[in-house]
């Protein structure tokens, strides 16, 4: 029987523009913070192996091979250390190579950090870096950005279901005002429904990005990074730990085409609900017991369609449930409690590992006044690679 | 006498592919066929059919890009993703007065373009 595996020590700095400082040192913050939170620096020597989730330093920082250099700034050799990089799935699959090495009996103490550093390029070149994840020959030749992808799945999705450019600023005005709450978020200012959709200026307030996508459907570009200490629950190291740990009760992955046209129905997220199908099986329970979700919205459309696809709510129906306040904290089911990407920001590589800090955060009952969900159980993370088409879900319990 | 052929190889075009084991086509180029474990072997394209992808096209979805990645110096570029009478889809630019409508008819025709870092690339444009 594969031991549990809980969180015992969580980290994080502010998202932001830390374009300033070394990408190594940024994510060695975190980690800094992960084992204070933990119990003490001293702990680092307990670790048994270290995962790094990280997307695209060679081409953002040039910087490779920031496991090793991580280790190193943080006196931890000779511990084993890896880079993972799964696109802006990078910080989940950190942690699920984390929870594979405690499971296989390869560990029993795992440090995963991740970040991205990425104001550290002009916003044009950002868009390109990112852009490299879609297909060469069909998709990023043509021009494509994961905007332009975004643009075009939402003007579908308009369509089949009759959602309007209004639903989708409902969603982040709902965000917007979790993340102001967030310590962490990159964007700490709330804003109104009159702003960016009814009022008179809201077209210049609130402009395209890629039709019918505006800005404020749209993630910032951030800087950050996130960690978490992942321990054996079963083995005598557990006992080291300050923290009572989080247990991670279900994780799933799985792939989709890599070009976006290729899938039967573009409007179909397969991954997504393959995923998360894994997780609940897993964690032994349906979407009814999910206390509280992070899901992966870099573009508010993704929230709507994850939260269908994960079970939350019926295809076509999620914009309807944001209309009725459902995904608000108090709500049915509270959605993007941090503010998600689209306020908290979404550093790529960084970004499956902070939703994870954000579960542990409001399992622990530590979130900020006013966005603290009442007496959660289980919360929810799915973290996206690509366009969809390599998902992470993570579910955790407070046991 | 003057080989003018040299200068139709410099036609851009975009390919499809036939597994002439079962018949399935693609785009883009896959390395096995889904359908009958076919191998493809791109240096040889042996058991394999090319073919070019372009002409009359419908328009499934599409937008309008404000914010254009590092090498483009247009305003803005509209794209959509398309679907062929034998079933293929893609996806590239569309070039048209005013804007487009779901399900319209268009055309689909390849330029090489070099607005990227790298070497000049071919692109579809639907008009």
């Amino acid at each position: 029987m594969a031991p549990r595996v809980g969180i015992v020590g969580i980290g994080h700095c502010r998202f932001g523009n830390s374009s300033d400082y070394d990408l190594v040192d940024v994510i060695a913050y975190s980690a800094n913070d992960a084992l204070q939170d933990a119990g003490g620096l001293e702990l680092r020597k307990q670790v048994d192996q270290v995962f790094v989730g990280n997307m695209a330093a060679g081409m953002f920082n040039h910087v490779t091979s920031a496991a090793s250099a991580l280790v190193s700034r943080m006196d931890m050799e000779p511990v084993p250390a890896e880079l993972i990089e799964n696109g802006p799935a990078s910080g989940a699959s950190a942690i699920r190579m984390g929870y594979m090495a405690i499971a296989s009996g390869m560990a029993d103490v795992v440090l995963v950090a991740a970040g991205e550093v990425m104001r550290s390029v002009s916003g044009w070149e950002a868009t390109n870096i990112v852009a490299t994840m879609s297909h060469t020959e069909a998709e990023y030749n043509m021009g494509l950005t994961l905007p332009g992808f975004a643009g075009m799945f939402t003007r579908l999705y308009m369509e089949k279901y009759g959602m309007t450019e209004r639903d989708l600023a409902l969603v982040a005005v709902k965000d917007h005002a979790n993340g102001a709450l967030n310590k962490y978020s990159h964007v700490q200012i709330p804003v109104t429904i009159d702003a960016i959709a009814d009022g008179e200026s809201a077209n210049v307030v609130n402009n395209y990005v890629a039709e019918p996508l505006r800005m404020y459907s749209t993630c910032p570009i951030s800087d950050g990074s996130a960690a978490v200490i992942l321990v054996n629950m079963d083995s005598p190291k557990a006992k080291l730990f300050r923290k009572k740990a989080i247990r991670i009760a279900g994780m799933g992955a799985a792939t989709d085409t890599h070009c976006v046209h290729n899938r039967k129905d573009p409007l179909v997220l397969d991954a997504v609900r393959l995923s998360s199908q894994m997780a609940y099986k897993m964690a032994g329970i349906g979407p009814a017991d999910i206390s509280f979700a992070e899901l992966h919205d870099a573009f508010v459309i993704f929230e709507l369609l994850n939260s269908e696809e994960v079970g939350f709510f019926e295809r076509g129906k999620s914009f309807i449930g944001v209309r009725n306040h459902e995904t608000e904290i108090g709500g049915r089911i509270p959605i993007n409690t941090s503010g998600g990407l689209k306020a908290k920001g979404h550093p790529v590589g960084a970004t499956g590992v902070s939703q994870v800090v954000e579960l542990v955060r409001q399992l622990r009952g530590e979130a900020e006044e006013g966005r603290q969900v009442k007496d959660p159980k289980y919360g929810m993370a799915v973290n996206f690679g690509g366009f969809g088409n390599n998902v992470i879900t993570t579910i955790l319990a407070k046991d | 006498m003057i080989d003018f052929s040299v200068y139709e190889t410099q036609v851009p075009h975009i390919s499809g592919f036939k597994c002439l084991n079962c018949g399935t086509i693609y785009y883009p180029a896959p390395m096995l066929c889904k359908k009958c474990d076919k191998k493809r072997d791109p240096t040889t394209g042996k058991g394999w059919e090319e073919f070019d992808l372009e002409g009359p096209c419908k328009l499934l979805t599409w937008t309008r890009v404000w914010n254009l990645p590092e090498g483009f110096n247009k305003k803005f570029l509209m794209f959509g993703m398309v679907e062929f009478p034998n079933g293929l889809r893609a996806s590239g630019r569309i070039e048209l007065e005013g804007d487009p409508v779901m399900g319209m008819a268009l055309t689909a025709s390849v330029i090489e373009a070099d607005e990227r870092p790298g070497k000049p690339v071919k692109v579809f444009i639907f008009s």
